[in-house]
């Protein structure tokens, strides 16, 4: 063995929008924004803990000097860990470049894969989903796809709950109408968990909520916070912002103003209890100027998408991202596209907890049937990730010279110990010759991924919760809606 | 004159204010009547805005800088209008229903009816049927247009047009409704006016319900 010096290997593909320096730039700009321009915060409670934190209030304007940033970044933990609800596996480590993938939360419609039309979601669409997602192998924790319509609205998001914990056992982000419907899901979680503190020690869910862009932390969003770090449980917090309509046009604008929305939410969330486990979010995109939708496939969403990742490993914080959608109408060639280059960005950067996968219609509405597409080119991105390792043994100079011109490599035996784990083999995706193909059917990959969807939501069972904790959990749901009535 | 109005169309649709702001006080110097500056001048050259906008030649920050320099035209134009109403397209309230915080869409069909000439006024979000109530009888709108983005929310409409009938106003004021949950089904079912998808055919709706 020579001694080899100066080596430099790249174990993964290298990947980044903004370099170090300008990572510390947009940061620095957002806090002069907390501190210049500061946010609103229609929350009394969350305001005075502002004001104990050193912030400058002004009525519901409220400025955040650069220190209490800082210090809110220092206590914030630079890893969460999310669990499966059945056996408290602690899957999901939310922290360095690791990317996981999952769903979005609440459509209003989704594609029926009995009947191909678009209809409201309901708890039955919901629980499919569910049960779905928990078969895909790539995909790693759920939310909803799909706000459940078929019961009392005002409760509906404790069944849209109990669909998702009972037809899964990953873990799930879940969304709620307030903080009484958080409240009544928490209770939920810890009759699973079985107690307050295991859950905080193994959280299987992370709330969810949203500021409203430009710099306002409503009522709903900043209560949340608040209760999250109380009970010490994980929260998303995630800008959805537009370039051009509520941030400005320019990619270096959204970016320091969406980071000033969630480093505000921060200050709120660590200033309230020190060390408690929050998820930066961001879906930074624009505003199509001419059909007026927020743009969940064009190429500034995939940009905005990476430079964050860039910002949060820049400030150790976990984040959010988003991948897997579209803004097709339906399941079609622009679906596919979108998909394709939204996992792959987002597997080379590395945001952790990846949302919205399934998603069409600029969020509108769901698809089983591109969730499952897009499984496998999840795993496609995660083979990308995985780059190219070199050493003696892959390099195989011994195997080329013994093989030698003219031979070949399919009977041995380093064939056999490689071809599995260097090479990806997508399910659904078509690489058969033209007449298998065509004597298997002639289906497109649409068809194979609906009669493959059509097969988890008849044949597939889903890890069950033992009779008495899904007996409490009903009980809760009937609490909530007995309160409505 | 008709190519002074010609000029004066375009720089609306160029968006330049400067120059349409020129040449309406151009008109004016020369004794042009204020109306036919409107009609001609600044409302033809907005008409084609509108209609490009609807085609997709033209952006939102296009069509609002158009609506800007037309603006501009206006205000010197309005104290010249003695005795006579300023021309309008018609009255329409609008605001985000109650419970519901998703205002950027709702002030974009806002915007779009202001530079379609209609006079606005916007109740913000969280707006329950006593404040449209209360806004109907302060502004005598020819439409209400409320918005929802959530399926919780949308519930909100129907109370709305529910009081309106108990108030006797129903029949007063033409109802409208959007937002992302929202469908024509949905309008129907709660008996409103009409349904738009997007901010360009609200204004198109709102001018056929006025017509
Ligand atoms: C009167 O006549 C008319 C006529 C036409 C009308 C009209 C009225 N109103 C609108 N139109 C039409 O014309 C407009 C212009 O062309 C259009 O308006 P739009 O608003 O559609 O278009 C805008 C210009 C661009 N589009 C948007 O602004 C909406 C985009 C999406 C992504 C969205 C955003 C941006 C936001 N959100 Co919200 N949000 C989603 C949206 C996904 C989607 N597919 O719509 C939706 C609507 N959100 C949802 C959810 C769940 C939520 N959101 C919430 C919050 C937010 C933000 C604050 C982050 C932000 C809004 C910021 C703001 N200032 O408005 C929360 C609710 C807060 C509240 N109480 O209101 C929260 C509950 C999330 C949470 N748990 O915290 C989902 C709806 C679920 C449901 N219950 O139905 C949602 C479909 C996303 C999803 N797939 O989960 C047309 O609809």
């Amino acid at each position: 063995m020579p001694a080899k010096s100066n080596y430099v290997a790249n174990a993964t593909p290298l990947f980044s929008i903004l370099s170090p320096a300008q990572c510390e730039e947009i940061f620095l700009a957002a806090e002069e924004v907390l501190e210049r321009t500061g946010v609103t915060v229609h929350d009394e409670e969350a305001r005075d803990i502002l004001k104990k934190a050193g912030c400058w209030l002004d009525g519901i304007r409220v400025r955040i000097p650069s220190a209490v940033v800082n210090q809110a970044l220092n206590s914030v933990p630079k890893r969460v860990t999310l669990c499966n609800s059945r056996t408290g596996s602690r899957d999901v480590l939310l922290e360095g470049n690791n990317a996981y993938f999952g769903t979005g939360s609440d459509t209003p419609f989704t594609i029926d894969p009995y009947t191909g039309r678009r209809r409201r979601s309901t708890k039955q669409s919901v629980g499919w989903a569910c049960k779905v997602i928990d078969a895909l192998p790539n995909l790693d924790f759920v939310m909803s796809l799909g706000i459940v319509q078929d019961v009392p609205l005002l409760i509906s998001d404790r069944h849209q709950f109990e669909a998702q914990v009972l037809n899964t056992s990953k873990p799930i982000v879940t969304t709620a109408h307030d903080i009484y419907g958080f409240a009544d899901i928490i209770e939920m979680c810890e009759i699973i968990a079985g107690g307050e503190e295991e859950l905080r020690r193994n959280p299987f869910m992370t709330l969810y909520a949203e500021p409203i862009s430009p710099l306002q932390h409503a009522w709903e969003a900043a209560s949340k916070l608040v209760l999250a770090a109380r009970k010490g449980l994980p929260v998303v917090y995630t800008p959805c912002v537009m370039a051009g309509g509520t941030v400005p046009a320019t990619m270096a604008g959204v970016l320091t103003n969406g980071l000033a929305e969630s480093l505000s939410g921060l200050v709120i969330n660590q200033a309230t209890r020190e060390g408690s486990p929050f998820i930066m979010g961001g879906v930074f995109t624009i505003m199509d100027m001419s059909s007026t939708i927020f743009s969940y496939g064009s190429p500034e969403f995939n940009l905005l998408m990476s430079a964050l990742a860039d910002m949060a490993h820049y400030l150790k914080l976990p984040m959010f991202g988003t991948a897997g959608c579209s803004d097709a109408c339906v399941v079609d060639e622009q679906a596919g596209i979108e998909a394709a280059l939204s996992i792959a960005m987002t597997a080379l950067s590395g945001p952790n907890l990846n949302h919205d996968v399934g998603y069409i219609e600029y969020g509108s509405t769901s698809s089983l049937e591109y969730l499952t597409i897009n499984n496998d080119v999840i795993g496609m991105a995660r083979r990308l990730v995985r780059g190219i390792k070199v050493n003696d043994e892959t390099l195989a100079l011994d195997l080329i010279d013994k093989v030698g011109p003219g031979g070949h490599f399919l009977a041995e035996d380093h064939t056999m110990k490689y071809f599995k784990t260097e090479t990806y083999y997508p399910e659904l995706i078509n690489r058969q010759r033209y007449d298998a193909w065509k004597e298997n059917g002639s289906k497109t990959l649409f068809q194979r991924a609906n009669e493959k969807v059509k097969d988890i939501i008849e044949n597939y069972q889903p890890e069950p919760l033992p009779q008495d904790v899904q007996k409490r959990i009903r009980a809760i749901v009937e609490r909530a809606e007995q309160k409505v009535h | 004159m008709s190519n002074y109005f010609e000029d004066l169309a375009h720089s609306v649709i160029a968006g330049q204010q400067d120059r349409v702001k020129q040449l309406t006080q151009q008109a004016l110097d020369a004794g042009t009547d204020p109306v036919e500056i409107i009609n001609q001048g600044l409302i033809s050259g907005m008409n084609v805005v509108g209609a490009r906008f609807k085609v997709g030649q033209m952006f939102v920050p296009e069509v609002l800088m158009s609506a800007r320099a037309m603006n501009g035209g206006m205000e010197l134009v309005k104290p010249l209008l003695v005795g006579q109403e300023l021309p309008s397209a018609g009255k329409v309230v609008l605001g985000t229903v109650k419970g519901d915080l998703h205002d950027i869409g709702k002030n974009l069909v806002g915007m779009m009816l202001e530079s379609a000439g209609f006079t606005v006024v916007n109740l913000g979000v969280d707006a329950g049927p006593q404040k449209f109530l209360q806004a109907i009888k302060e502004h005598k709108p020819g439409v209400i247009g409320m918005s929802a983005l959530l399926t919780t929310t949308m519930l909100s409409m129907k109370d709305t047009i529910e009081v309106l009938k108990e108030e006797g106003l129903r029949n007063k004021v033409k109802v409208i409704v959007g937002g992302a949950p929202i469908s024509q089904d949905f309008a129907d079912e709660i008996g409103a006016d009409g349904f738009a998808p997007d901010a360009a055919s609200a204004t198109d709706l709102c001018k056929k319900l006025l017509a």
